[in-house]
């Protein structure tokens, strides 16, 4: 229906270097996430005892780590870990985010101040603590990473749609299909749906890097993903633990992280200055 | 003649609460009005009188706190009620821009009423094509988005989506505003030609007494939410019975500037909805105001066969030819 207004967009974004610059890093840490175990030049899982802390090599672009593991094919299936998860978490956060967001800024008014009461109390809650609180009472592991993420994350987004919901809700297109005898469900879905959900793809592409270092940060605790499948987080606590014996260990394991904060990151912001068209500067046909 | 619409004694109240404050607004007060079928009724007044107002609540986009609205006699109640009138009703929007979904094509808007009500459509390209033919504008506008039409294609096309459904009943808010005088001339004409291939009836909602005095058979003139004058469009021009609707008349722009009459011009701004004067709730602002005007309300009441004012002077108003 607007693919017209998505091929703009896209354009515009093309024309931003930054946003181009974080398409790319983006696309690129995709493809090595579906595509892991055919670009990967190893097993990640293969103990090597004989070819531990090895510098990085020819054979072994990266190095190995303290088990004689292939540095290169832990990052390249960390890159899986990390955006699955990340992915899986923003996916599930922004759908009900985006669902409790709409009915709560179209819907009767006793709704929506409940609706707020409950994103209020659990936005008030500390990130950090109420993921080690609930990594305490489930237990360590990815699915409990995605249900942290999708509970801290979700009243941020149901509070954006909600006010993006609010403010067209009495615009004149909307009042125009209430006349016309739209029902509500209609109004909801084919007309307020498609103009909110702008702001939250940005919010979404810059709340990825945030969760993927939030991955990184609790598999560095030994609270994330559980060992030996690769996490950047794991890769860098190894990384640390021998720093004596493979400096180059830490930054490998630190670079990735720090490429798809900015990758994802410029993306967002390339689509915000591409989507609002306030800050878009029209070139004349 | 029968009548199509007719407003029984309407008011909307709004109620403002800052606790522990409670005050109601009366936005409209004890409206009555009738349109007949094939009429075009025109609405003025100032912003603020409740002119918009009047044309959402007759809708049902605002609740109605007392009266009636009747819809080809039948009372409208509930929601419900007015759902099932929607397709032979239609609004004409102020801004005719923001009446578009932004991201919805002009061909898709305008048939949008055959899929909300489930009308068999099938091929709706060549409907939308056709729609807006019937408004003047090229089948290949069905492909622009809003923000690509200039403000009187923007307009055609809400010409267009208010009469997919072949309504019985079209309010107008404004339907010129904003427009190039050569554009609002198309836009009237448009509608005018419209008006007699479908026999509709317009409630014209404007603060522009050129227009009223150009479309409207009938003429309702408001004042602080009440009707102050309903008449015959032409009489009312010619002989104003309320002198509020005299200095309207009189303040509108003269092409010879010494037949302007600025002894009649209106003083002073429209009062609160909140305090709400006394007595006649012009009497503020009125050239002929007595002790009586400040004390005691009148009521809309006939002077002439198919006149009505709201004056204790009327008469003397009219015999005094303001």
């Amino acid at each position: 229906m607007s693919s017209g207004a998505n091929r703009g967009i896209f354009r515009s974004l093309m024309r931003d270097p930054m946003g181009a610059f974080g398409l790319i890093l983006v696309v690129a840490f995709l493809i090595m996430a579906l595509a892991a175990p055919w670009i990967a030049p190893y097993d990640p899982l293969k103990i090597s005892i004989t070819e531990r802390f090895q510098p990085p090599s020819l054979a072994h672009w990266a190095g190995t780590d303290q088990l004689g593991r292939d540095l290169l094919s832990r990052i390249i299936f960390g890159a899986r870990t990390a955006l699955s998860i990340a992915m899986t978490a923003a996916g599930i956060a922004g759908g009900v985010g985006l669902l409790l967001g709409m009915i709560a800024g179209y819907g009767p008014r006793w709704l929506d101040a409940f609706l707020v009461l409950m994103f209020d109390s659990m936005s008030s809650l500390p990130m950090i603590m109420f993921a080690l609180a609930v990594i305490t009472v489930v237990g360590p592991g990815t699915g409990t990473l995605i249900l942290v993420v999708v509970l801290v994350s979700i009243p941020g987004y149901a509070r954006l749609i909600r006010a993006q919901t609010l403010s067209l809700g009495s615009a004149d297109f909307i009042l125009a299909e209430r006349v016309m005898g739209a029902s509500s469900a209609r109004i909801l879905a084919r007309h307020l749906l498609p103009n909110v959900v702008g702001p939250l793809v940005i919010v979404l592409s810059m709340d990825i890097p945030v969760i993927i270092m939030l991955e990184a940060g609790l598999s560095y605790l030994n609270l994330g993903v559980r060992p030996p499948i690769p996490s950047w987080g794991n890769i860098l606590y190894d990384g640390y633990t021998s720093l004596r014996a493979a400096p180059s260990m830490v930054l490998i394991a630190g670079l990735p992280l720090v490429l798809a904060t900015l990758g994802f990151t410029f993306l967002g912001e390339g689509l915000r200055d591409a989507i609002d068209p306030k800050l878009k500067v029209r070139v004349p046909r | 003649m029968s009548a199509l619409l007719e407003l029984d004694r309407l008011s909307v109240d709004l109620s403002i609460s800052r606790w522990p404050l409670r005050t109601t607004l009366n936005i409209l007060s004890d409206i009555t009005l009738t349109l007949a079928r094939d009429e075009t009724v025109g609405l003025v007044g100032e912003s603020g009188s409740g002119k918009t107002t009047l044309g959402r609540a007759l809708l049902g986009l605002q609740h109605i706190s007392a009266g009636t609205v009747r819809f080809d006699g039948t009372p409208l109640k509930t929601a419900a009620d007015f759902d099932r009138i929607r397709p032979r009703t239609a609004l004409m929007f102020q801004d005719a821009v923001a009446s578009l979904s932004p991201r919805m094509t002009v061909g898709e808007a305008v048939t949008e009423p055959f899929r909300i009500h489930n009308r068999p459509m099938p091929d709706w390209r060549a409907r939308a094509a056709e729609l807006l033919e019937e408004v003047g504008l090229p089948a290949d506008m069905a492909s622009r988005y809003p923000h690509e039409l200039s403000g009187g294609q923007a307009r055609r096309a809400g010409v267009a989506r208010a009469l997919a459904l072949k309504p019985d009943l079209v309010i107008a808010d404004e339907p010129t505003a904003g427009l190039d005088v050569s554009v609002q001339a198309e836009i009237l004409n448009l509608m005018a030609d419209l008006k007699d291939r479908y026999g509709l009836s317009y409630m014209v909602i404007t603060h522009n007494l050129a227009l009223v005095r150009h479309v409207a058979d009938r003429i309702a003139v408001m004042y602080l939410g009440r009707l102050v004058e309903t008449g015959p469009t032409a009489e009312v021009f010619s002989n104003p019975a309320h002198p509020y609707t005299g200095s309207l008349i009189a303040a509108e722009p003269k092409p010879d500037p010494r037949k302007r009459r600025t002894d009649l011009a209106i003083k002073g701004e429209i009062p609160s909805l909140i305090r709400r004067p006394s007595g006649c709730e012009f009497h503020g602002r009125c050239p002929l105001a007595t002790a009586r005007c400040r004390t005691e309300a009148p009521a809309l009441r006939d002077i002439a066969p198919g006149r009505k004012a709201r004056c204790h002077f009327a008469e003397t108003y009219q015999k005094q030819g303001a």
